[in-house]
């Protein structure tokens, strides 16, 4: 019988079994130090600290995180961007997790043709970049010569249209949509594959207990494909909170109107680089992206506590 | 409890056709084994019986209906899948009742039927369980108990017990026997495993490339094949088979020769001088001894010992090895010269076409 692993590294001289790990984990380490802990860590220690207008950088503690929750001047734009891109989150929750279950639970259903062909289809949009898509987006909606007031009209419905975009009211849910356009492939891809993964015998005998395939879908996939659902929860939670850039696209950094889109991203970008007559600010910055941190830190653990310890994930 | 028609069914893929024109007749209450090689389509015609699959052409009737449309929960028929299939994500109880609470059987009666299958099967401690604390043997059971609470008409077994190791598989197979006695339900059960098939069925249905090659009892199959497929397939080791002529027709008697035997007359029949035959012998027909219409000689190559019986691998004048089942202590040595024959009723003779002819008369 071979030896196992343990066994051959307990056995090991001190030096050569350093070496080997230093061999095998040292690049990964080294990597992840240089572009993810260093950077971390900067930018926490650099939010401790504050410029005066000749440059010069002195210690002040968490004075920047008072000023932040407290001063009313930062503090009402910050929980502005927070309330936003909460909703933001919403609604990808609410509408691009659903549909995109709904999607591979369609994209999975026996004697579909053309299966590729909405595969990437659906997923094609995944792969623009956001820019493009900001940019179609803004020239579709557009009231002056967006065809969206063209087509609504076309199918009688021209009084409903709006310019979403415009209005503070729908500025933000619309903004939501697009993205959810946009990034709905992603749930859809995850949750396909997983359906995929449920064994077809399994299937063949809920038919046999005389379940319709729609029925199969809430009481077998379903259940079975829950730890792909939470997954993909938590990286539409994370995506989400570090959202910025069709934000930007576009609404440009002011997310306008009236600061009715802007969210963490956008709210941070602003304050570290400075927007028009508004001054970058490296250390305030820094402090707004650490609260963005703890933010998605928080949001983790309470998945991890709440959520992850209770789902089973099932072999097959 | 019901009888099973099949008739001039069909299954194509594309231009593949899977079965071709297959029809048979299940009486109320008998085991019938579905055995062939892998593809030659006895699971396909499973999964049409259970309505999993759909037909190309041809009926299927259970219980005198006709059932081609039905849905598989509207066909009366309960079916126990190769992995077993039980729902990962619910108890062994719920998996048992899964079924029965979407075709309206009250929660009484679901009771009633769960209690009972699981004494029957002794499930009893296991019902609060999940598929993942099972053994393969207690998941086999549960997937048993599944398809007895539906109490259906006709259960399907597709290759149940190929996933259990070799001495569950031998205790599972002598449970499923009980509880066909114990039920008195019509079963059909495909297997590839021929053992498994002897055992267990009423009737055997041979199957190969999508047709039925003999239909009957084990020991009829097992005696007197019908055809060169069927009479290599049941019998482990394999017949032996020996290439012959006919040399002579003489009144109502051919003479059959060929290399490495000796000549052997075969009763009436419409064989005609030089028509090419096969002559299939089991190697556990192969003796040593004088009566023997056929006798066959050779050196002894290889002996396999079993204890209660030998493997001789014999080579023939004309350098063909055949295999013969030596019983008791009288082991052959390699490099022994051995004459070994059958008695008439163990020699089977098929035309060119694969078909049993009929088996020589004493000389």
């Amino acid at each position: 019988m071979p030896e196992s692993v343990s066994n051959i590294t307990a056995q090991m001289p001190r030096a050569k079994l350093a070496g080997l790990l230093l061999f095998f984990l040292g690049p990964a380490v080294a990597i992840y130090t240089l572009f993810s802990i260093y950077p971390l860590v900067a930018t926490m220690a650099l939010s401790t600290y504050t410029s005066d207008p000749s440059g010069a950088r002195s210690f002040v503690g968490l004075a920047n995180f008072k000023t932040l929750l407290g001063d009313a001047l930062w503090s009402k734009p910050f929980w502005n961007a927070l309330g936003n891109n909460l909703i933001f989150f919403a609604v990808h929750m609410c509408v691009q997790n659903p549909v995109g279950i709904a999607l591979a639970g369609l994209l999975s259903l026996p004697g579909l043709r053309l299966r590729g062909f909405y595969r990437t289809v659906m997923f094609l949009p995944t792969m623009l970049s956001v820019v493009i898509v900001g940019f179609s987006w803004n020239l579709i909606l557009s009231p002056l010569w967006g065809v969206a007031a063209g087509a609504l009209k076309a199918v009688g419905l021209g009084s409903l249209f709006a310019p979403w975009l415009g209005l503070e009211s729908s500025a933000l849910v619309t903004l939501s949509l697009i993205s959810v356009w946009q990034f709905v492939g992603i749930p859809m891809m995850l949750i396909y594959a997983a359906l995929l993964n449920i064994p077809d015998e399994l299937i063949d005998a809920a038919r046999v207990d005389g379940l319709g395939q729609f029925r199969i879908f809430f009481h077998i996939k379903l259940p079975l494909v829950l730890p792909t659902i939470s997954l993909v929860s938590v990286l539409t939670f994370v995506a989400n909170f570090n959202a910025f850039d069709l934000i930007y696209s576009v609404k440009g950094a002011l997310a306008g109107p009236n600061f009715a889109t802007d969210i963490l991203g956008t709210f941070f970008y602003r304050t570290f680089f400075g927007n028009q007559l508004q001054l970058g600010n490296p250390t305030m910055g820094s402090a707004v992206a650490t609260v963005m941190f703890f933010i998605i830190l928080l949001g983790l653990c309470l998945y991890l506590f709440f959520v992850q310890r209770r789902i089973r994930r099932y072999a097959f | 409890m019901a009888n099973l028609r099949i008739e001039h069914l069909h299954k194509r893929y594309g231009a593949t056709a899977v079965l071709n024109d297959v029809n048979l007749k299940i009486e109320d209450g008998e085991f019938v084994v579905l055995v062939g090689p892998s593809g030659c389509g006895k699971s396909t015609l499973l999964r049409m019986i259970a309505g999993l699959d759909g037909a190309s052409g041809g009926d299927i009737h259970i219980a005198d209906k006709l059932v081609n449309t039905l849905a598989p929960a509207d066909r009366g028929i309960a079916m126990v899948f190769q992995s077993y299939a039980l729902y990962p994500h619910m108890n062994v109880r719920k998996n048992m009742t899964f079924g029965l609470k979407f075709t309206g059987v009250p929660p009484a009666e679901r009771e009633r039927r769960v209690t009972e299958a699981a004494r029957m099967l002794r499930l009893d401690e296991l019902l609060g369980r999940y598929p993942r604390d099972l053994s393969g043997g207690q998941r086999q059971r549960v997937a048993i108990g599944r398809a007895i609470v539906r109490e259906p008409a006709v259960f399907l077994f597709d290759e149940p017990l190929s996933n259990l190791d070799a001495a569950l598989r031998v205790s599972t197979r002598v449970e499923i026997a009980n509880l066909h006695r114990m039920l008195k339900s019509t079963i059909v059960y495909v297997t590839h495993d021929q053992v498994e098939a002897m055992t267990l069925a009423d009737r055997i249905v041979v199957m190969n490339k999508g047709c039925i090659e003999q239909v009957g009892r084990p020991l009829d199959l097992y005696y007197a094949p019908a055809n060169l497929f069927v009479a290599g397939f049941i019998g482990s080791p394999a017949m032996n088979f020996f290439e012959a002529k006919v040399a002579g027709v003489e009144g109502a008697c051919a003479r059959v020769d060929g290399p490495g035997f000796r000549s052997f007359d075969l009763p009436a029949t419409s064989l005609k001088m030089g028509d090419t035959l096969t002559v299939g012998v089991r190697p556990e027909h192969l003796a040593r001894r004088e009566d023997g219409s056929f006798t066959v000689e050779g050196v002894v190559e290889l002996v396999e010992r079993l204890g209660e019986s030998s493997f001789a691998y014999v080579r023939r004048a004309d350098d063909r090895l055949f295999v013969a089942e030596v019983r008791g202590r009288q082991t052959p040595t390699p490099g022994e010269r051995v004459a070994l024959a059958a008695a008439n009723r163990d020699v089977h003779v098929f035309d060119s076409s694969g078909l049993r002819v009929s088996s020589p008369t004493n000389t």
